[in-house]
């Protein structure tokens, strides 16, 4: 207990600062990564045009985004880290990307290729009807999707969403490889530095599952708030039921 | 001046009260032929029933109408135009109003929102006056009572009404009903049809597919039968109930007539 303490004392703003960078990429990345998940969503759902030259253009966007989804998910997100950093280098003449301005990137280009798949489940649960309800009354796609379909999605993907911030939370760690400030890279200097790997890993473990834990109350809550009300207030004193209302008309 | 336009003989071609024309429209999905070389106009203030037996077409006919589904060949005039020309679907639909057997109406809106959400976003109209329209149609359907309801919260003759308003909102020419009654419990049948009769009465232009023979006899001034992808009969409803002229059209109503009984 009393080099827990000592730990603290002497690291604890080390502590703190990877915290604060995990918990900056892990955010921002899944929100970005969720945009991105949505938009492609979008996209994908266009109905097929009717002009060839857009029916061309639409086909090309649709498998380069299959491409993107698949390589991303099918390869580590270290390697992506690593190739993504240092292939910008190669462009670049040697200079590297501002290294946090990097991690946000590799988060949320690898979470958006989740997201992507997350959103089409969630788009292909919304019926049918829900579609042609818009566009009975005219929405275009865009409008469809913005009014109708995206809020009905957000409510089935939460869960899902969540848990690729959780997800997040724990694999910014991987990140450490490019230099990146964040929680575990901040671990092993401490570690480099007292020599006590045990006890420090051990903490940061439990600074993680702090984190996740309290994130995955958070989000619970936030689901039955979104359940949403119960009751509705039938307004006006004279509500008649349906049958004097039919009497009331014929 | 009205009324000497209306005295005018108009000819077919150039009839102003004519809103929907329906020219040698027909529709394949893949092999399976739906519908064949379909005529059919609606003027306004007209309210057409579509009756005929389950897969004759009623509902493609429908769908064609208002671009749901594409055309294989023929054409859609709305005032003359032909609208599967165009590229601007939404435009057309705006006037072209449709209530669905199974309402649609959107899960995620209260029945207000449900209302307003197309005058406003589609139609542009500002949020007092989409709140204005919305509750005038709901009250003529007899649910504003019920603007913070949620679809899940309400009966389905309840939710079909709310989708009639949320048609109306739109101030559309014509309304399309496909079977707006099929998916109620019986004893929410009434409700919806005595909300259409009223429509009807008003002088709404309806195209409506049904099996309510006592609506499409009673309440439409135009039946239409279709059998098979092909109209075999239309008229009166008078003549078409009481003197059928087709043999099919005969079979088809003595059949109905038995299964109510
Ligand atoms: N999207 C589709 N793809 C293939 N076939 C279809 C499609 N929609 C309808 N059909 C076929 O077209 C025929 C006519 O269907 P339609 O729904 O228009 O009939 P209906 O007269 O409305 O019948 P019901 O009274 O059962 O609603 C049916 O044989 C049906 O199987
Ligand atoms: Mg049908």
């Amino acid at each position: 207990m009393e080099k827990v303490l000592t730990l603290f004392r002497k690291y604890g703003w080390w502590l703190a600062k990877g915290v604060g960078n995990t918990m900056l990429i892990a955010i921002t990345g899944t929100i970005v990564g969720l945009l991105i998940g949505l938009a492609i969503g979008v996209f994908r759902t266009i109905p097929r045009p009717r002009n060839k030259f857009l029916r061309v253009l639409k086909k090309i966007g649709d498998v380069l985004l299959a491409a993107y989804i698949e390589v991303f998910r099918g390869t580590p997100m270290m390697v992506q880290a690593m190739v993504i950093f240092w292939g910008f280098a190669l462009l670049n003449g040697g200079l590297t990307l501002d290294v946090t301005f990097s991690a946000f990137i590799i988060v949320s280009i690898n979470t958006g290729a989740y997201m992507a798949e997350i959103v089409r489940g969630g788009i292909m649960s919304v019926d049918k009807g829900q579609f042609e309800g818009a566009q009975a009354i005219g929405m275009s796609h865009f409008q469809t999707m913005i009014h109708v379909v995206i809020p009905q999605v957000m409510r089935t993907i939460l869960p899902s969403v969540a848990n690729e911030f959780i997800i997040n939370i724990k694999d910014t760690s991987v990140l450490n490889i490019i230099g990146f400030t964040e929680l575990f890279f901040q671990t092993r200097t401490i570690a480099s530095k007292n020599y006590d790997l045990f006890l420090d890993y051990l903490v940061t473990a439990a600074i993680y599952f702090a984190l996740t834990f309290s994130i995955s109350m958070i989000i619970r809550l936030i689901e039955k708030k979104m359940e949403g009300k119960k009751n509705y207030k039938v307004i006006g004193s004279q509500n008649m039921d349906a049958q004097s209302f039919a009497k009331e008309l014929s | 001046m009205e009324i000497s336009e209306k005295t005018q003989y108009v000819s077919p071609e150039n009839d102003f009260d004519e809103i929907i024309r329906v020219e040698h429209l027909s529709k394949n999905f893949g092999e399976n032929t739906v519908l064949k070389d379909v005529d059919f106009s609606v003027r306004s203030g007209d309210v057409t029933s579509i009756i005929g037996s389950s897969g004759s077409g009623k509902s493609t006919l429908l769908r064609c109408i208002n671009l749901f589904e594409e055309p294989s060949g023929g054409r859609v005039l709305f005032h003359g135009e032909d609208v599967t020309k165009v590229r601007n679907k939404s435009a057309y639909r705006t006037r072209v109003g449709m209530v669905f057997q199974s309402f649609n109406l959107f899960n995620n809106m209260t029945a207000l929102k449900n209302c307003t959400v197309g005058p406003r976003k589609v139609l542009k109209v500002s949020k007092s006056e989409a709140e204005d329209r919305a509750l005038k149609y709901l009250a003529q359907v007899g649910m504003a009572d019920y603007v913070n309801a949620r679809p899940s919260q309400l009966s389905g003759g309840q939710k079909q009404r709310v989708a009639i308003a949320r048609a109306l909102a739109m101030e559309p020419e014509v309304l399309l009903f496909d079977e707006p009654t099929s998916a109620l419990d019986p004893e929410m049948v009434g409700e919806v049809l005595s909300v259409m009769k009223n429509l009807a009465a008003t002088g709404r232009t309806m195209i409506v597919v049904t099996h309510e023979m006592a609506f499409a006899r009673d309440v439409s001034n135009k039946v239409v039968f279709m059998d098979d992808g092909v109209i075999v009969e239309e008229g009166d409803p008078s003549q078409v109930f009481t003197s059928p002229k087709e043999k099919r059209t005969q079979e088809f109503l003595a059949r109905m007539l038995a299964e109510k009984n």
